[in-house]
């Protein structure tokens, strides 16, 4: 009896299941395709977890490069750590030529890092490049937030017209975390820049959890710092919280078309956790002493998914 | 952001000065930067510091507290504390002079996919800036009145909202003051978390010239060069 209840829960979870492992991006040929993943250099099993399944679903969702939120390599950063905690787990994607463009962490040595060129750093602790016309991403070393990085950021911001602005960095300007919370000291320095130039999306990690927050200040943030590593029972939902989790590992597939910008969150077993798009309103142009942000993005799920799953939901299907 | 905080940064920065900031790469994904030609250049003899008072960890400073004001600077009735963050800058300009002129034939610190190359250049340098200053000693750089000067700048940051979330940072996946070695040319320990310094603190300190940062562990100070992670100089009970 027990194995006939046991069929049936398979054969009645299975259409939840492949649904929950839909692409839920367009994966349109011209649009800017992307995963992130942040405090994943742990070298264990959960990171070969989510580095296999970030392989498994490129091979649907060709995105050419990754972004890195921080703690790129926790302990140790021997040569034989960074091929254990980087250059085997993600081998699938490197051999593809896929690129990794890291920020660094509170665990992570700068001078090491900044110069393994397979992070893309270009030598420098903090950095800008340009994936194709139109997106701009800036790497922010949120360590040390010091006045040569605000007037360099400040100058780079600037300069960049009427791009989309994605900032990646460790600590999180915004978090519902009980063990660290939102980063408020960076806050009031890199938050006034931000608005000032129109930035639209802020990746950031520190929290081993999962958080996508209600814009601010017309700013959407992310935290995806569980791509190794979870602290259970640390997020606590708040005002801030439009869906988070602190129970599975994940990373984030976004593509980038237009004024619009889709994200799908998958977890270690290549279920969909989190979906939506966020859409940039109107066009910012430079403009010397602007104080507001005509650019809000929109947070809302995508027509195929009626919501994000709670983590929580007992009719929440598994693999 | 507080008033005074801008206000500290317009001061230290006309007192400080400095050059203005590189430029950072700005490049696009598909087209990685070059990178400098290499040089070679013979590694130093391996590093044996010398016995140093803080060498079982971190203790209370036993000097005299130092004058805020140098005396030098009073009788020429120049502003003190200016005077005092111009010479911690000479000090710093001082450093990386023999920094520049030690390393110059060092093997250079370039991006490369064999991370035993980069330590090899890191080792390289840090064996060279050692042998350029055998006899560096805690002070050189952060003297008393420098390090009460710094005390003074950051108190008023450590109170209140602000300073409680910067001795929250401060605490937070920080190494333990026992496991980092208080000691001049010491190398910092692989494998430390390097502790955020809260940047409200930062911003009341002077800007320093790439590869040097302040750190802060517990309640020390200490001046790295980063590149080389050298400990140049440290202060201890920076913050109260």
């Amino acid at each position: 009896m027990r194995r006939l209840l046991t069929v049936f829960v398979l054969i009645a979870g299975l259409p939840f299941s492949i649904a929950g492992q839909e692409l839920r991006v367009p994966n349109k040929p011209d649009s800017v395709k992307f995963a992130v993943i942040g405090d994943a250099g742990t070298g264990s099993s959960a990171q070969k977890g989510i580095a296999k399944e970030m392989a498994t679903w490129r091979t649907r969702f060709p995105f050419t490069f990754v972004v890195m939120a921080g703690d790129n390599m926790y302990g140790g950063e021997r040569p034989r750590d960074f091929q254990k905690k980087f250059e085997i787990p993600y081998k699938p994607l490197l051999d593809a030529n896929v690129k990794f463009y890291a920020a660094l962490g509170n665990h992570d040595d700068a001078a090491l890092q900044r110069n393994y060129k397979p992070f893309n750093m270009n030598g420098e602790r903090f950095y800008t490049f340009k994936p194709k016309d139109g997106v701009r991403f800036f790497a922010l070393d949120s360590n040390y937030v010091d006045k040569t990085q605000l007037e360099w950021l400040d100058k780079q911001l600037a300069a960049s017209g009427s791009e989309w602005k994605i900032m990646f960095f460790h600590h999180p300007l915004y978090s519902s975390g009980e063990t660290h919370g939102s980063a408020e000291l960076q806050r009031d320095l890199l938050e006034p820049l931000f608005v000032k130039h129109g930035v639209n999306l802020v990746l950031t990690g520190h929290e081993h959890f999962y958080e996508r927050l209600k814009p601010q200040k017309g700013i959407q943030y992310f935290i995806i710092g569980n791509s190794a590593k979870l602290r259970k029972g640390d997020l606590s939902k708040s005002g801030l919280t439009l869906f988070g989790t602190d129970r599975e590992y994940s990373f984030m597939l976004m593509e980038i078309s237009g004024d619009e910008l889709f994200f799908q969150t998958i977890n270690e077993r290549g279920q969909t956790i989190d979906t939506g798009s966020v859409r940039r309103v109107g066009k910012v142009e430079p403009a010397p002493g602007r104080t507001t942000q005509p650019v809000v993005p929109q947070a809302r799920p995508t027509p195929a998914q009626p919501g994000p799953r709670q983590p929580e939901s007992k009719s929440t299907p598994s693999k | 952001m507080k008033v005074s905080h801008l206000l500290t940064v317009a001061l230290l920065t006309a007192a400080c000065g400095g050059d203005p900031a590189p430029d950072r790469s700005t490049y696009e994904a598909s087209e990685p930067a070059a990178t400098p030609a290499a040089t070679t250049g013979e590694a130093a003899e391996p590093f044996s510091p010398a016995p140093d008072p803080a060498e079982k960890g971190p203790q209370i400073s036993s000097a005299p507290p130092a004058p805020l004001v140098a005396p030098e600077a009073r009788a020429k009735g120049v502003n003190p504390h200016a005077a005092i963050l111009a010479d911690f800058k000479e000090r710093v300009d001082a450093y990386m002079k023999v920094r520049k002129d030690a390393i110059k034939d060092a093997p250079p610190l370039k991006e490369t996919s064999d991370v035993t190359k980069i330590k090899a250049a890191q080792d390289g340098m840090a064996a060279q800036i050692r042998a350029a200053r055998p006899n560096a000693k805690q002070g050189d750089v952060l003297t008393p009145e420098i390090a009460a000067q710094f005390r003074r700048l950051l108190y008023p940051e450590l109170k209140g909202d602000d300073g409680r979330d910067a001795k929250e940072i401060l605490k937070d996946d920080a190494p333990s003051a026992a496991s980092i070695p208080f000691k001049v040319n010491a190398k910092y320990p692989d494998g430390a978390p390097v502790p955020t310094v809260p940047a409200n603190l930062l911003l009341n300190l002077p800007t320093l010239p790439e590869p040097l940062q302040f750190k802060i562990i517990g309640r020390h100070l200490i001046l790295l060069d980063e590149d080389a992670d050298v400990i140049v100089d440290y202060t201890l009970n920076v913050i109260r």
